[in-house]
């Protein structure tokens, strides 16, 4: 049908099929702002104003909109310089999304700032509780909403007219940022109700957080110098472009002849395909190409984007005889449009030959069990051994813990257990391909890995790597779970089939049952402990379900001791000898895989390690905090795992240099009224509330950063005429703002503004290689990269700076090149004599002696510096249902230098609301099956702005010797800390102990009756 | 799949659009729900040109059209504000954040409305009339549930009504403040002491567990309705233990207003 739509103040005539959905229409017409997150409105990165009301425009049929006033990002703000022209610049709303830093990936912004315009086109003066609710509509997984809604609050300000507090200046002094005064105790009286506990009028989180403040609270380390651009709060260098909804995406092209591709999914958790028949699916009219096992070459491969060799079995097709989870492969399809593709999908004829599923890893392991893998094909690596359906086994001994346990006045067991959780990234797992005019292969995908999904694809692909060009453009968030070379090649062999350009996108039902997860492990704790408090001896026994395939599998679960249990080595003797055992077991299933998940691994041995730590230290009668800081690793300390374990690969001893931890832990107390509240009944207790009680808790974490010996990145840094300079870099930014942070240093080095820095990241032809955006490494590793490059660029520029004033004539003492400083686009001799970057520029490029001004450089670490952190969580419970209301999280961290607080901050706040989704909701849970239970984002519930507890970040700064800015991690370790804060923190309110999260309102009650959760 | 769609300005016309035996033919308001089914060829009937978007109260009744939106009515509700009616309004932002609010109408969310429903179980506790067309029949909600596909064929919900004078409370239980319901409590109770309670959180519809004179015994009443309120999200014990203490609460909200 024909139908006509206005849209942006512009008449589109259009043919649209009776069932298409406006936000399919949208983008046909090229409005590419408007986002593809789901198919039934949860998340609203396809928000639209229709009649200047938000809508989703998935769950709207074009036909519906016929006769509305449609609006779009498009036509709300534009690029401020634009040559001779004179333009509006960007919207208030826009402009202090950009300042703020309430864009990360950026993938949702849109639709938020279409929400927030709504709200402000209507109620000019809204409160904090209203603009969350207007918000709450949008789903964001990266920012935790904090910057979003002073985004707006700071917009609805401007448009008053008023004044705003400027974002620049006054970083750097030796007091810091100082702390609101209501942070420190305040506002918290015993016994009093509280506003919001458990009776609001929406709900409890939304109203409760009302500050306009937009930087966190940072304590300066004493190394740091004056710099101009590290440690600024700079504007992301892809925000702008972020706000106007620019086509930055991997979907957001639309090349002639592209074919849709759908994959389908196996209806059984076990099975072999005896007989499979495309015909009818073939000569469905539009159909270009029906792949199944039998046309592809049989190339045994591992998902995991890793470096080579992967440390992991080769255990994946992209087709195989064999399925082995609900949603595993069958077949590809490409076709003219995605409803002819999933046409085609039900005219594939496939006979399946049941096997036995097993589903349970305990089981897994016994004898006589289903053996998933009885390829032929199948490498091992390690201890992996697929006649037991074991993807890797890990044992690590460090000292003697039966000596430690012996030793011991007491000794303490549990068990615990975490759920498999998903990634949820607002933008689905999304590729295109094409062969460009060379006939290579181009891949532009949202992934986290270019380069290893270059490598990893070349042989399954049957092309050389040259032969392969991997983009990656703006991601929508990956959060490890596009550390996996997923859906790459469904859409490259269908290319290779069809000659043509084939797009392959995840639906949000196919994330939850074909994509990764975090995974799911059973952990034992066993701990030897005297009166003191002096632990002798700690156990750690993993059992993991790494599902269908063992992508990950050694790794993630190598992380769960290497970074936990190392945390804690006892005291006294025992600090220098510890004694720390953990073993794991990671299993094969038939339930979908798991993978990496921002944590890797690590979140999971933090749940059952702090909770235990917490046990211990109420059963001993010692300060839960106390207890663990006086067996807490410290500065000068080795590493006790970097001498047992390096992910697969060969141990070198590190020694930890920098370790804020004590610090932290007295900041964020004094942050959340840690004296005030715990063991205060007066506190615990709420005034009218009988069915409630408060609780405080706390945990003290510690990540890494980057993978020593093996984790490289490069950068490149040209100089161009005008004293601007290009960066290129093959860090992958997936919305953590790492573009940003590596060019802030950059311009350090060489004395510029950011702005200055063009930064072109990702780009497997025209950057250096990068291993990719995991491991918490990027600002580290690729950072030290590009300050390497830069500083080569700087030596080039002094040297002709020098020889430009001491030319001949110049008056003056000869200058050295070595005395020279870059700042304010400008070469200074100590003299006082300068010229400008674009003169050296010019000087190079034209006028003597010419040269390209350049620096290339790479950069690996011997060592991974962990940063340290100290979360805390306040909580309500019902003790009649079994509610828990998170009322508070704090988190102060060491992460070394902070090179920008608005991005660093921004990775905390969005990590710690992840967090809370794994404390209290986030779990996928299958049938007997195999079906997933969860597939949608409604029964897979994740935090919305109007829900959220107060969320509070101090940074006490170190600097890290081993890096050129003294910088460590920022981006994993928010994961590590909230879910065994909120569980100590429900301990303390009530008493109830739940070892299995996350903590539901059921396993509180049943705790509360003395049953087993 | 969709294979045809119709905006019809007259009621008639999108009657008679409804009584077509082929294609299926089924009215959306504004499509939210209607996405979220898996379903053969259909024709969709689009309502939104009939002018079913009203907001009435009369007398001690609020008369809703049944495409009004969710957003529209809690805009309504918070304009002037009822405390007796605070329950409702908790309801309805529990039932969808914002943007499905926008689209999601009122006769829309009842008919899809699954045993999560908030809105829906609040409305089953006002005791909540739906006006069919043709024929302009009357229908509690409570008699559509058990029912809704058969009752519905080829018929059309042209307006909601409930007493705007009972007191309603809606009490939940989640993971999360904003998390579907694993069960949530609605009681009206009118002047007369009239009390019911509908519980939600389980199972294909909100169900009324409690209708009498005043409010003794609704707690035991909700403790047996979810006696056997079992699925993979919660427990019958736990379902059934804690209907009973959100039942009571919300007695004692509602009589407090």
């Amino acid at each position: 049908m024909l139908i006509s739509l206005l849209i942006n103040d512009r008449i589109f005539e259009v043919e649209s099929a009776a069932g298409e959905s406006l936000l399919s229409v949208l983008r046909r017409l090229g409005f590419f702002s408007v986002k593809h997150g789901c198919e039934t409105g949860e998340c609203g990165a396809c928000a639209v104003l229709l009649d200047g009301k938000t809508v989703n425009s998935c769950v709207m049929l074009a036909a519906q909109a016929v006769g509305h006033i449609l609006q779009t990002i498009e036509s709300i703000g534009e690029h401020p310089e634009q040559g001779w022209k004179t333009t509006q610049g960007l919207h208030p709303l826009q402009q202090a999304f950009v300042e703020t830093g309430a864009v990360q990936c950026g993938y949702c912004t849109p639709a938020q700032i279409l929400a927030a315009k709504e709200l402000l086109d209507r109620n000019p003066n809204p409160t904090e509780a209203e603009v969350r609710q207007a918000l709450a509509g949008v789903l964001c997984r990266c920012t935790g909403y904090l910057k979003p809604v002073q985004a707006v609050l700071r917009a609805a300000a401007v448009l008053r007219g008023e004044a705003v507090e400027p974002l620049e200046g006054g970083l750097h002094g030796d007091e810091g940022i100082p702390a609101p005064p209501d942070w420190f105790g305040g506002g918290d009286e015993g016994g009093a109700p509280e506003k919001d506990l458990l009776t609001p009028a929406t709900f409890p989180g939304g109203a409760v957080q009302t500050r306009t403040r937009l930087l966190p609270r940072i304590t300066l380390t004493p190394e740091s110098e004056v710099w101009s651009s590290v440690g600024k709060p700079e504007k992301k260098v892809d925000a702008v472009k972020l706000v106007q909804g620019k086509p930055a995406f991997t979907a957001d092209i639309e090349p002639r002849n592209l074919l849709y591709a759908k994959v389908l999914h196996s209806p059984v958790a076990h099975a072999r395909i005896v007989k499979i028949d495309a015909s009818r699916a073939l000569q469905l009219p539009g159909v270009a190409a029906v792949l199944t096992w039998k046309d592809l070459p049989r190339v045994v491969y591992s998902t995991a984007g890793q470096s080579d060799p992967i440390p992991g079995p080769l255990d994946s097709f992209s087709l195989d005889r064999k399925v082995r989870f609900v949603g595993d492969r069958v077949a590809f399809v490409a076709a003219e449009s995605e409803q002819i593709a999933s046409q085609a999908l039900e005219l594939i004829d496939v006979e399946y030959e049941s096997l036995p599923a097993v589903l349970d890893p305990a089981e897994a392991m016994l004898p006589g069990a289903p053996i998933l893998h009885d390829e032929p094909e199948y490498v091992n690596f390690a201890e992996s051994d697929p006649g037991r359906n074991l993807a890797a086994h890990i044992h690590i001994d460090i000292g003697d813990v039966e000596k430690g346990f012996a030793e011991a006045d007491q000794i303490f067991e549990d068990v615990y257990e975490v759920p498999k959780v998903q990634q949820a990234h607002i933008e689905p797992h999304v590729v295109v391909t094409y062969w460009d005019e060379d006939d290579r292969l181009v891949i532009r995908t949202s992934t986290q890995v270019p380069f290893h999904a270059r490598r990893m694809l070349a042989p399954v692909l049957g092309l050389p790597v040259k032969r392969i060009r991997v983009i990656k453009p703006r991601i929508g968030g990956g959060f490890g779970g596009k550390q996996e070379v997923l859906i790459e090649d469904v859409a490259a062999h269908l290319t290779i089939a069809t000659g043509r350009p084939v797009i392959y996108e995840y639906t949000r039902a196919e994330e939850f049952f074909a994509g990764r997860s975090r995974h799911p492990m059973r952990i034992w704790m066993k701990t030897g402990v005297k009166k003191d408090g002096t632990l002798t001896a700690n156990a750690m026994k993993v059992l993991t379900n790494t599902g269908a395939y063992g992508c990950h599998a050694l790794t993630v679960t190598g992380n769960t001791g290497h970074k936990s249990i190392a945390l804690y080595v006892g005291d006294g003797e025992y600090r220098k000898s510890p004694n720390i055992q953990f073993t794991a077991d990671v299993v094969y299933t038939n339930h979908p895989p798991a993978g990496a998940f921002r944590g890797y691994g690590v979140p999971q041995g933090y749940w059952a390690l702090d909770r235990h730590m917490e046990k211990i230290a109420r059963a001993l009668g010692l300060d839960p905090l106390e207890f663990r800081l006086k067996n807490a690793l410290r500065a000068g300390e080795l590493q006790p795992f970097s001498t047992a374990w390096s992910e697969g690969r060969e141990p070198r001893p590190e020694t930890i240099e920098t370790c804020a931890l004590e610090e932290c832990a007295r900041q964020g107390k004094a942050v959340i009224g840690w004296d005030q509240k715990f063991n205060n009944p007066n506190w615990r207790t709420v005034a009218g509330k009988p069915h409630l009680r408060r609780g405080i808790g706390s945990a003290l974490v510690m990540q890494g950063t980057a993978i020593p010996y093996l984790d490289m990145g490069g950068a490149s840094v040209k100089m161009n005429d005008d004293g601007s300079f290009n960066l290129l870099i093959g860090a992958t930014d997936l919305g953590t703002g790492s573009d940003t942070v590596i060019g802030q240093m950059v311009a350090e080095v060489l004395g510029v503004p950011l702005e200055d820095i063009i930064v072109y990241s990702s780009d497997t032809d025209f950057t250096p290689f990068d291993k990719g955006a995991y491991a918490s490494s990027t600002t580290y590793i690729s950072g030290g990269a590009a300050v390497k490059a830069a500083e080569q660029v700087a030596e080039r520029i002094r040297i002709r700076a020098a020889k430009m004033l001491n030319a001949a004539g110049a008056e003056g003492e000869p200058i050295d090149w070595r005395e020279i400083k870059l700042a304010n686009r400008q070469a200074c001799a100590p003299d006082g004599r300068s010229v400008s970057l674009s003169e050296v520029a010019l000087h190079a490029l034209h006028q003597e002696d010419q040269e390209q001004i350049m620096g290339v450089a790479s950069f690996v670490s011997p060592v991974a510096p962990p940063p340290f952190a100290a979360q805390f969580a306040e909580v309500t419970v019902d003790i009649e249902t079994g509610q828990v209301i998170v009322g508070k999280l704090v988190m102060a961290l060491d992460s070394g230098v902070i090179v920008n607080p608005l991005t660093a901050s921004g990775q905390v706040e969005g990590g710690m609301t992840q967090a809370l989704g794994y404390a209290v909701c986030e779990e996928m849970r299958y049938d007997e099956r195999g079906f997933a239970r969860e597939i949608d984002l409604t029964d897979y519930h994740i935090f919305q702005a109007d829900e959220m507890p107060e969320l509070h970040t101090l940074f006490v700064e170190t600097f890290e010797p081993t890096h050129p800015f003294g910088v460590k991690a920022v981006a994993e370790i928010p994961l590590d800390g909230v879910a065994p804060a909120v569980g100590n923190a429900v301990l303390d309110a009530c008493g109830a102990v739940v070892n299995n999260n996350p903590i539901t309102p059921e396993k509180v009650w049943r705790s509360l009756n003395k049953e087993s959760d | 799949m969709i294979v045809e769609y119709h905006r019809p300005t007259q009621l008639k016309d999108a009657l008679d659009l409804l009584s077509r035996p082929d294609p299926l033919t089924i009215p959306i308001g504004g499509g939210s729900a209607f996405r979220r089914t898996a379903f053969g060829p259909r024709a969709v009937v689009d309502l939104q040109a009939l002018g079913l978007d009203t907001f009435e109260q009369k007398g001690n009744s609020i008369e809703l059209g049944a495409t009004l939106t969710l957003q529209n009515l809690l805009a309504h509700l918070e304009q002037s504000p009822q405390p007796g009616l605070a329950g409702l309004v908790k309801a309805i932002r529990h039932e969808a954040a914002h943007n499905l609010r926008q689209v999601g109408s009122v006769a829309g969310c009842l008919v899809s409305a699954a045993g999560r429903s908030p809105f829906g179980t609040a409305l089953l506790a006002l005791d909540g009339v739906l006006t069919l067309e043709p024929g302009a029949e009357e229908l509690h909600l409570g008699d559509l549930y058990p029912v809704r596909d058969e009752l519905l064929r080829g018929r059309l919900i042209t307006a909601v009504s409930f007493g705007s004078k009972a007191r309603i409370a809606y009490e939940y239980v989640a993971r999360s403040p904003a998390d579907q319901p694993i069960v949530c409590a609605a009681v009206a109770v009118w002047h007369s002491g009239r009390t019911r309670l509908a519980l939600g959180g389980f199972g294909t519809a909100p169900r009324l567990a409690f209708d009498g004179p005043d409010s003794g015994g609704v707690e035991a009443a909700a403790r047996s309705a979810y006696s056997q309120a079992e699925d993979a999200w919660a427990s019958k014990e736990y379902r059934a233990q804690i209907a009973g203490v959100l039942a009571g609460r919300a007695v004692q909200s509602a009589l407090a207003h």
